[in-house]
């Protein structure tokens, strides 16, 4: 997977993505901020989605604990921004071990029903915690440093990758992949399907709680609404299924593509942004189920019949 | 029962029974196999066969009874852990991991398996790759399993279960739906695996098989167990041949 010219060409796309604050305007920057925390979110939705095989909808409950975790320890205990992050995954990884316990015993449509109740459920109890706003909201020191957030939105996006490439070839990352695949059969070999799907869930939480956090301090205040978002879980979904699920550099590239694509829609034809957004995705996943990735992968050896293939499969 | 080889069996049952709702499926079995014993276990079908590999395996607990391995308890041990003990399987309905290549099916076997597994890549790729030249899918370890033939998927299936390096191994039916060659085939893997000193429990329809493979055969009927010695003895039992063809009119 990791093969030498893979590290070259990730290497010089980590250079010239570090090297946007210098030339790029304020704009683009922001937009870069944005893009490089929904990639993130969609990598780490990858380790539970695409390589272990349960779609979580949970994942923006981390985002939102992470976001909080960051927010109170900075505003109620005046702790500086690290210390901040470390709160916040903490909270969602003894959340997700908690939670994952029970609800991991779920399999597919179940086990994502589960996850959706768990987000509701937190945005309640949080609207309703005097130390984290209510329902109001908490704002957050104000810090104006575009470039500043955007290394860091990168540097967490290339760690996440790098954990998932080192799982895709590792023993862990087997046994994920196997529990995705049979998980009954998994068991029958040795994998121990409860721990790792529990240590999966963890990882993922992290991830995206540290994530929720910069975003909390880049835009000085959250809200229950817009921290616990179940449509961000969503875009999770939606950016590596259009990548690649299970593959390192699917979900990265796919959530590029798609913030890309809704970017220019929302700045040419405003209001009907989101419904051709829509349009893009309802294509992409009759024409490549498989994602990006899939399609880089085989289509040069059977060009449009790729898609034909991909259309009779569906059973459409 | 026929007297084993080493102090301790490799596994014993003790009055192992499963009851489901009001149905007793497994009624009261015990049995031992030692290492490097054949016990064949024939019965009609709905005979609790599978159910009792399923007990042995984990992933049905038994209502009662005791199951050890090596003399010690594993009857409400979970399944993975089952496996770090050494115990490995086939299923009757087969469970390849479908978007995988052969290799990347057994490496699972050789990574996790006995004692925790290998936990090396490069060890475990290696190890699975002469699991799959010893099955006879040396050719096709590129080949994704759901791409697979069903013969091929049986020796993956085999190859799987060797992966994880079992003392003992319960075979359900591997020899289903394989020609005469085929069969012959597998009798002489199944002899080979016998021959590296593990306990097996072969399940099969095909009694002329049994009758060439099995240092004891036991059946069941009824979830009970009818008969148990050597081949010939039990497969001209008349209560045996009754279960298989019914009552002879007098």
């Amino acid at each position: 997977m990791m093969n030498k010219k893979t590290s070259i060409a990730a290497a010089i796309a980590v250079a010239l993505l570090a090297s946007v604050p210098l030339f790029g305007s304020d704009v683009v920057v922001q937009f870069g901020i944005d893009a490089l925390s929904m990639a993130t979110l969609a990598q780490a939705w990858n380790l539970m989605g695409g390589f272990t095989g349960y779609p979580s909808f949970g994942n923006s409950v981390f985002y939102g604990l992470g976001a909080y975790g960051t927010a109170i320890a900075m505003t109620k205990f005046g702790m500086p921004f690290g210390v901040g992050l470390a709160a916040g995954v903490a909270a969602a990884t003894s959340c997700a071990a908690l939670v994952g316990l029970p609800i991991l015993r779920l399999r597919g449509p179940y086990f994502a029903i589960a996850t959706l109740g768990v987000n509701g459920a937190m945005a309640e109890i949080v609207s309703n915690l005097r130390i984290a706003g209510a329902d109001v909201g908490l704002v957050l020191p104000l810090t104006r440093n575009d470039a500043s957030f955007y290394e860091l939105s990168l540097a967490l996006l290339v760690f996440c990758t790098g954990c998932v490439a080192w799982a895709a070839t590792s023993r862990f990352g087997m046994g994920l992949v196997a529990i995705r695949e049979d998980e009954a059969a998994a068991s029958t070999m040795g994998v121990n399907a409860t721990l790792y799907k529990v240590a999966a869930f963890v990882l993922a939480a992290a991830f995206t709680a540290v994530a929720g956090g910069i975003h909390a301090y880049w835009s000085t205040f959250i809200d229950p609404a817009s921290a616990f978002d179940s449509t961000l879980n969503v875009r999770m979904v939606i950016m590596c299924v259009f990548g690649g699920p299970g593959t390192v550099f699917g979900p990265v590239v796919g959530s590029f593509i798609l913030s890309a694509i809704y970017e220019v829609l929302a700045a040419q034809i405003s209001t009907a942004a989101a419904l051709l957004f829509g349009v893009v995705i309802v294509v992409a996943v009759i024409f490549m189920p498989k994602g990006l990735a899939d399609l880089v992968q085989q289509a040069p050896g059977v060009g449009w019949r790729y898609f034909v293939r991909n259309i009779r499969e569906n059973g459409i | 029962m026929s007297a084993t080889a080493h102090p301790v069996p490799v596994v014993q049952a003790l009055g192992l029974t499963k009851r489901f709702q009001g149905l007793v499926s497994v009624d009261g079995v015990s049995f031992s196999i030692a290492a490097n014993e054949i016990l064949g276990l024939i019965g009609p079908n709905g005979a609790g066969k599978t159910t009792l590999v399923n007990m042995i395996g984990g992933t049905i607990a038994p209502s009662a009874g005791e199951l050890l391995f090596e003399g010690k308890p594993i009857t409400d041990a979970p399944v993975h852990r089952r496996a770090h003990a050494g115990i490995g399987r086939t299923f009757q309905v087969m469970k390849p991991f479908p978007g995988m290549t052969a290799l990347e099916n057994v490496t699972v076997g050789a990574l996790f398996g006995r004692d925790g597994g290998l936990k090396d890549m490069g060890k475990a790729r290696e190890a699975a790759r002469g699991w799959l030249e010893f099955t006879g899918l040396g050719r096709r370890i590129d080949t994704r399993a759901d791409e697979l033939g069903g013969p091929d998927r049986k020796r993956l299936e085999f190859a799987k279960a060797l992966a994880l390096r079992p003392k003992l191994l319960l075979l359900d039916e591997v020899m289903a739906g394989l020609n005469p060659v085929e069969v012959d085939e597998v009798i002489e893997l199944i002899k080979a695996v016998r021959g590296r000193g593990v306990a097996l429990l072969v399940i099969e329809h095909v009694v002329k098989a049994i009758r060439r493979l099995s240092d004891r055969v036991m059946v069941l009927h009824h979830g009970q167990k009818i008969a148990e010695g050597d081949p010939a003895s039990v497969l001209s039992d008349p209560r045996v041949v009754e279960a298989y063809l019914g009552k002879k009119r007098t």
